[in-house]
C-alpha cells in the first residue's frame, strides 16, 4: 500500500469552468456551483483518490489558479513545482483552446525539465449547439504535448470522476515505473 | 566501518515524509544498498535518525538516486525538534544518477540527524544507504 502525492496545477484561460471542475471533484459530484465568482488567487484543494484495484491512493493537491491574464503573474508565484497538469478550455470557445499553447509554455517554465504528465480538458460539453471547438482537433493537439484528452461538463457532473481518476492515474504509473527503475539499479 | 549497518548499532529512523511499505525508511539504515526507501511525491522530502545517545560525528555519506539538492540539520536534544542547520549540497548533474553525498561534520555532536531533500531529478527519489563515520 502506497499513499502518493501529487501537486495538480489547474490552469486555463478565465471563465472556461477550472473552479467549478474543482468545486465538483471536491464534493464527489455532488456540488456545482451555479453562480460564477472569478478566482483573483490561487485556491488549494486536495482530493484523494483510490487506484481501482489495489490498496494505493493519490492524494491530489490542486491548485486552481486564476485564469484571467492579468492576474496570473502574480498566482505563478504559488505554482511551485508541479507533477500533474489539468489544462482547461472551453469547448464554446475557440480562443480558449487557441490560448492552451500559451498556458503549456507557461507550466513548462515552473517544470525544471521534469515530465508532468496529465489532461487536457474541454469543458461544457453539454452546450452541444454552441460547441466551437471539434473533439478530434482537441485530441490531436493533447496527443502533441502528451497529454490525455477529456471532454466535461462540469454543469451536469459529467465524466468529472473519469478525468480525476485518469490524472491519478497518470501519477501512480508514473510512480511505478520509476519504482521498477530504482528497483533494477545496480548496486552502489 | 564501512560495511556495518547503522540499523545494528542502535540508529532508528524516526520520522520519515514519506512511506510506501514495500520501501521503509529503515531500509536506509540496513546496510544494503539494493534496499532503498522512496518518496512519493512533492518536495520538500525528510528523514530523520536518532543516535542512542550524543554521538560525534566527522562525516555522512548518503547513498541516492535523483536526489538535487540534500540539506543536513542535527540537534543534541532528546526530542526531535528544533533542528540547527549543519550543510548543504546541490548536485549538478541529469536525472537518472546515482549520487552520493559527503557532508562533513567534523566531529560535531548530535541525538538526532535531520535529511531534507528539497528538490529532486524526477518526481520521485530514493535513498539507499545512509553511513556515518565517527
Amino acid at each position: 500500500m502506497v499513499k502518493l502525492r501529487a501537486r495538480c496545477l489547474l490552469v486555463g484561460d478565465t471563465a472556461v469552468g477550472k473552479s467549478a471542475l474543482s468545486h465538483v471533484f471536491h464534493s464527489d459530484g455532488t456540488l456545482f456551483q451555479k453562480n460564477y465568482s472569478m478566482t483573483t488567487g490561487v485556491e488549494l484543494l486536495m482530493k484523494c483518490v483510490n487506484i481501482p484495484e489495489t490498496d494505493d491512493s493519490v492524494e491530489l493537491y490542486i491548485i486552481d489558479s486564476a485564469g484571467k491574464e492579468t492576474l496570473v503573474e502574480a498566482c505563478e508565484k504559488m505554482w511551485g513545482v508541479p507533477s500533474l497538469l489539468c489544462l482547461v478550455f472551453d469547448l464554446t470557445s475557440e480562443q480558449s483552446f487557441a490560448n492552451c499553447s500559451q498556458w503549456m509554455e507557461r507550466v513548462r517554465a515552473h517544470c525544471q525539465g521534469l515530465h508532468v504528465p496529465g489532461a487536457l480538458v474541454g469543458n461544457k460539453s453539454d452546450s452541444s449547439a454552441r460547441r466551437e471547438v471539434q473533439a478530434s482537433i482537441a485530441q490531436e493537439w493533447a496527443e502533441s504535448q502528451g497529454l490525455e484528452y477529456h471532454e466535461t461538463a462540469a454543469k451536469e457532473m459529467e465524466n468529472c470522476d473519469a478525468l480525476l481518476l485518469s490524472l491519478a492515474r497518470a501519477f501512480h504509473s508514473l510512480y511505478q515505473e520509476r519504482r521498477e527503475t530504482i528497483q533494477n539499479l545496480s548496486p552502489g | 566501518m564501512a560495511d556495518s549497518s547503522l540499523g545494528s548499532s542502535g540508529v532508528k529512523v524516526v520520522v520519515a515524509s514519506s512511506g510506501d511499505e514495500n520501501h521503509p525508511p529503515e531500509n536506509i539504515l540496513d546496510g544494503n544498498t539494493k534496499t532503498f526507501w522512496m518518496s512519493t511525491g512533492m518536495f520538500p522530502q525528510e528523514f530523520i535518525i536518532r543516535f542512542a545517545e550524543l554521538t560525534k560525528i566527522s562525516a555522512v555519506t548518503v547513498d541516492t538516486y535523483n536526489v538535487k539538492h540534500l540539506k543536513i540539520e542535527k540537534n543534541t536534544s532528546q526530542k526531535a525538534s528544533q533542528f540547527e542547520s549543519v550543510t548543504e549540497k546541490g548536485k549538478g548533474t541529469s536525472a537518472g544518477v546515482r549520487l552520493y553525498f559527503i557532508f562533513q561534520l567534523n566531529g560535531s555532536s548530535a541525538t538526532h540527524l535531520r535529511f531534507i531533500i528539497t528538490a529532486g531529478y524526477d518526481h520521485f527519489v530514493s535513498v539507499h544507504k545512509v553511513n556515518v563515520k565517527y
